[in-house]
């Protein structure tokens, strides 16, 4: 942990002349520890904006997401809760040097980064969710309209320790430990008003680029390409469509906002591994290795496929049930933004593991609900099992330094 | 993790001929960063299902940081333990997670916990070091907090014992019960001889509660002649309980006001080192020359409280100046147990038994004035 | 692209954990608060064995339902002490470990004190079986009693046993699993409570330079004892069951927010 750290820390401060030097005393000065990297150690994502950052935002290796409950007793106390998220949002995702404190007292950091918070490409996502809507007085009649409390479909086996929550927020960052600082400054900071609920750690596998100089899609635990048919989230004309609440459409405080759906998916992967290779891309609709649909084996997964050209693809087949390519399909787009996760072992000695699925949407009727409803009964649930998660609505963007997280919201429950 | 610093100072001082002066300033505060960091823990210990790893450790006195790793399945405590006391302690380690933890120890031999209560414990040796010599030699207000306190609650423990037997005298006195109200005059002078070395000092109150009739122009017919021995006087020499009960009274109210005068003493380390031996001494050259309780003749068992008195501040004393002069209290030590065989002793408390007494008690005075001068307290 | 100067990223923090000043070294005022708190966890300490006396009285008659009656509230004068009780640790452990501290669980020959014959009232409806445990029981807190008797009290063990009864709350009291054979947590948890309040009540004269911290603290134990009122029932409390989860949300809020901020005591104080 040590060498990373004192690279980044002559690479911030901009002691360029001073790498050959360094260089020479390397080799002896290595420790066990890998070694990091300062161009991505440095990465920023800007925090203010329209939309909150961590939406569109390319997903980075290592991400959390954590429920809250909220304790406060009013709208004023949820301002000054949001106050506050913010301020810690700005610091950490700005990085800079943790505050000394007499040794005498605890310290104001966890330390885990060291004494130099880096980037790291972290970012904070703030959704609400519809309990904290229902419990404080004045807002129940802002609540986005579909937003609601997290519905049972069939295949659930929903652990009620690890469902929904007042409040989430999904941190993304290169490392995970940029992540885990940012969480566990969180609960010290913000304890007195949010208390965490529920959390899922997850990772997304680096990827190789292809030969041709494409990027393919990360692989889920089910050993499958996860994001082919993903929206392109560079796409700002797509994302308004697909991702971002306009004006209208709901309370007039929620523009620019998202809904968020977070499932904790189990993958029963020992029964999958022992599945047949041909039955794991029936159930999928899609060749294993390249991801192409099946009906087009040696095309890539970028390939759209052709659910006229024959029954190459089974009607019940998981890519085919969640988007059957009608006229109407651009309707019900979602933008995917999962990680994989992995938490040690079952009761039964069976790997506990899946997929941290999170998904934004302008609209959930027409997105998440839709895609889930037309899924339910697909053969890929002798395989999976849904756990947790919830349905948050993601915050509108923080303007600018004077701004706060929720700031038209609050705006909005002071007029009655 | 000492190696690796090792190796970073022979690189510097091998690389430093051949570097530019402003190359070599950055690599010495990137490694003395390093450096930093690696210190963060002295020992690591990793706490499995079944056992420490490793179960036994030397570390040497100290300042010690500990890194405790749980690799069970449940959550644990590590304890340091020195004997049945737990001297540090780690709760709740997280399955998987690590903590650390900073204590300050003396040389020794400790245990360590390791897990479930059903699991070996380890061992930890604490070897003998400067830093552990230096810091038991340098004896600070902190190391008298303990002391101050732990004497506090001794004078309100003997002064509210001190009440009670009072107000049981009182309450025989008025039942005309000579016998009973006997036997709690002893009672209640047990634990006020015990607070003694403090009490003796608010002067106005030592003279309602304790004046003795040699020391008053009209000597027993002296009406400044109160307290529990004008009420000795009564019991043990006139047989009359007449006229006591405005005395008992008074001798209750008293000792209610001395309790909480005693409460507001501010306590100081020099004061609580003094008390000893200027209690020894009055002993040694007054009360057991003179003698005291003249009519009920139980100057032995008053004496024996003032050393329980004498010997509670020397307990709280002596750890303190036992690193700095392990001799002296030793010398303490014997010297207390000298006069306490003296008293145990059945004889008559006569004139022999005075003459014997008072050097005793003169030595332990001397010995017990060396106290203040052991510690010079910042 | 905004960047926050490093400087205002110091000054947030430490906005948000109160301006700390410190003592350079711990004063001799101390004494007072120290020495009290010893009166306090003896008296304690006696109540413990005065109590602890009658319900092994009950459950060595075969009356189970005055035994029960008398577990939780015989439990608190330990839970408010626990700073100090658990120094012993030969007697902690024979006085309040729980089942999961033991390889074998509730079948471990090694499981004695409070929570192995809470286990026999409880679970195994059996006054009987608790009978050696409840001898066992008498002779430990007697023994306690003595110990904590004739122990100078360290400084910074009562200083810190603030934060200390905060966390153990946190950490086994908030999720029901101290007592989760009789549903006493409450009494438990209001016991720890109260513990850590007469500790801070002592020290808190101490603080003469932050009122911002005393301000916060002294409100989050008003909130705490607010809620906590909710369940009062006769001369104790209702089962951890009737806990609500807003409640509990609320009451984890106030004791991890007050365990952060105890935290700081020992430091503010001079001692560490």
């Amino acid at each position: 942990m040590n060498l990373p750290r004192r690279h980044l820390m002559i690479g911030l401060a901009g002691l360029a002349g001073t790498a050959a030097t360094y260089a020479r005393a390397e080799t002896p000065l290595t420790s066990d520890a890998p070694k990091g990297h300062v161009d991505t150690a440095v990465q920023r994502v800007p925090f203010y904006g329209p939309h909150q950052a961590g939406v569109t935002t390319p997903r980075p290796e290592a991400g959390i997401m954590a429920a809250f409950d909220v304790v406060v007793r009013d709208v004023d106390g949820l301002e000054d809760m949001l106050r506050r998220l913010t301020e810690r949002g700005a610091t950490l995702t700005a990085g800079g040097p943790v505050p000394e404190r007499d040794p005498n007292l605890p310290p104001a950091d966890s330390g885990i980064l060291g004494d130099n918070i880096t980037p790291d490409n972290l970012t904070m996502t703030v959704s609400l969710g519809a309990s904290l809507f229902d419990k404080l007085e004045g807002l129940d009649r802002l609540r986005p309209r579909q937003l609601q409390r997290m519905v049972e479909f069939p295949n659930d086996a929903l652990v009620p320790a690890n469902c929904h929550g007042d409040l989430s927020i999904q941190f993304s960052a290169n490392l995970p430990d940029t992540a885990m600082h940012a969480l566990r400054d969180i609960v010290k900071n913000m304890s007195d008003a949010l208390v965490l609920r529920w959390m899922q750690e997850g990772n997304v596998p680096p990827v190789l680029p292809a030969a041709d100089g494409t990027t393919p899609s990360a692989r889920n635990f089910l050993g499958f390409r996860d994001g082919s048919a993903n929206p392109d989230s560079n796409d700002a004309d797509l994302m308004r469509n697909v991702v971002w609440v306009q004006d209208g459409a709901e309370p007039a405080w929620a523009t620019g906002g998202t809904y968020q759906v977070v499932r904790v998916i189990r993958n029963f992967v020992e029964r999958w591994d022992r599945a047949r290779l041909s039955e794991q891309e029936a159930i999928i609709g899609r060749r294993k290795m390249s991801g192409a649909p099946l009906d087009q084996p040696d095309a890539n997964e970028h390939t759209v496929p052709d659910y006229t050209a024959g029954d190459h693809t089974p009607m019940d087949a998981h890519i085919r049930m969640a988007n059957p390519r009608g006229p109407d399909a651009d309707k019900h787009l979602i933008l995917r933004r999962p990680f994989n996760y992995s938490n040690g072992i079952a009761s039964n000695g069976q790997l506990d593991q899946g997929l941290l699925f999170i998904c934004y949407q302008a609209d959930m009727e027409l997105g998440f609900l839709t895609v889930q409803n037309r899924l339910n009964g697909e053969p890929l649930e002798e395989y999976i099992k849904p756990v947790g998660g919830g349905y948050f609505f993601t915050l509108p963007g923080v303007a600018n330094a004077g701004d706060y997280l929720g700031s038209a919201l609050i705006m909005a429950a002071r007029q009655s | 993790m000492s190696d690796p610093s090792r190796r970073m100072l022979y690189v510097a001082i091998a690389a430093s001929g051949a570097l530019a002066a402003a190359g070599f300033a950055a690599f010495a505060i990137a490694t003395s960063r390093t450096a930093d960091n690696t210190t963060d823990a002295d020992r690591s210990v990793t706490v499995t299902a079944e056992t420490c790893q490793p179960n036994a450790i030397e570390v040497p006195g100290g300042l010690r940081t500990f890194e405790i790793i749980n690799t069970s399945d449940r959550p644990i405590e590590w304890e340091i333990l020195d004997g049945v006391m737990v001297v540090a302690e780690r709760e709740n380690i997280a399955p998987g997670f690590r903590q650390t933890m900073k204590v300050r120890l003396t040389p020794g031999t400790y245990a360590m916990t390791c897990g479930l209560l059903s699991n070996p414990r380890g061992t930890l040796t604490v070897l003998p070091s400067e830093e552990a010599a230096a810091a038991a030699g340098n004896v600070t207000l902190r190391s008298f907090l303990g002391p101050l306190s732990e004497y506090r609650v001794y004078l309100s423990m003997q002064g509210a014992a001190a009440i009670k037997a009072a107000e049981t005298l009182r309450d025989a006195i008025a039942a005309g019960d000579i016998d009973a109200a006997r036997a709690a005059w002893q009672a209640a002078r047990a634990p006020y001889r015990r607070i003694e070395p403090l009490a003796f000092r608010l002067s106005d109150l030592a003279n309602t509660i304790d004046p003795q009739a040699a020391f008053l122009e009209l000597r027993e017919d002296d009406p400044a002649f109160t307290g529990f021995h004008r009420i000795e006087y009564a019991l043990f020499d006139q047989n009359s309980l007449e006229g006591l009960q405005p005395v008992a009274d008074r001798l209750v109210a008293d000792l209610t006001t001395l309790r909480a005068r005693l409460h507001e003493v501010d306590m100081t380390p020099d004061l609580l080192m003094a008390l000893p031996a200027d209690m020894s001494r009055m002993l040694a050259e007054s009360r057991i020359p003179n003698g005291e309780d003249t009519y009920a003749a139980t100057d032995a068992a008053d004496l024996q409280a003032s050393l329980d008195g004498v010997e509670k501040l020397t307990g709280l004393l002596t750890p303190l100046t036992d690193p700095v002069d392990a001799p002296l209290a030793a010398d303490i030590r014997q010297a207390t147990d000298k006069a306490r065989a003296e008293l145990d002793s059945d004889a008559p408390f006569d004139a022999e038994a005075r003459a014997r007494l008072a050097p005793v008690f003169a030595g332990l005075a001397e010995t017990l004035g060396k106290l203040p001068a052991t510690i010079g307290v910042d | 692209m905004f960047s926050l100067k490093p400087t205002a990223f110091a000054v947030s923090i430490t906005m948000l954990a109160g301006a700390p000043v410190l003592a350079a070294d711990p004063s001799l005022d101390l004494v007072a608060p120290l020495a009290d708190y010893k009166i306090y966890v003896a008296e304690n300490t006696a109540q413990l064995v005065a109590d602890t006396d009658a319900f092994v009285e009950a459950i060595k008659s075969g009356d189970l339902e005055t035994a029960k009656a008398l577990y939780a509230p015989t439990r608190t004068s330990y839970e408010k002490v626990e700073p100090i009780a658990e120094l012993f640790s030969d007697l902690d452990v024979t006085i309040d470990a729980r089942a999961d501290d033991y390889e074998h669980a509730e079948a471990d020959p090694n499981f004695t004190g409070f929570h192995r014959i809470e286990y026999a009232l409880w679970v195994e409806d059996d006054t009987a079986a608790a009978v050696p445990f409840a001898e066992r029981l008498m002779a430990d807190v007697t023994d306690l009693d003595a110990r904590i008797n004739a122990l100078t009290f360290p400084p910074d063990v009562v200083v810190a046993g603030a934060a200390t009864l905060m966390e153990e709350v946190a950490a086994t009291k908030i999720s029901g699993e101290e007592d989760r054979y009789s549903g006493t947590d409450l009494w438990d948890f209001e016991a720890n409570f109260a513990g850590a309040k007469k500790i801070y009540a002592l020290l808190r004269p101490l603080i003469t330079d932050d009122a911002a911290f005393i301000e916060k603290t002294d409100g989050n134990f008003d909130e705490v004892d607010e809620v906590l009122a909710k369940y009062r029932e006769g001369e104790g409390f209702k089962h951890y069951e009737a806990l609500t989860d807003d409640d509990r949300a609320f009451l984890s809020s106030r004791v991890n927010t007050l365990a952060e901020d105890l935290s700081m005591l020992p430091g503010k104080l001079g001692l560490s």
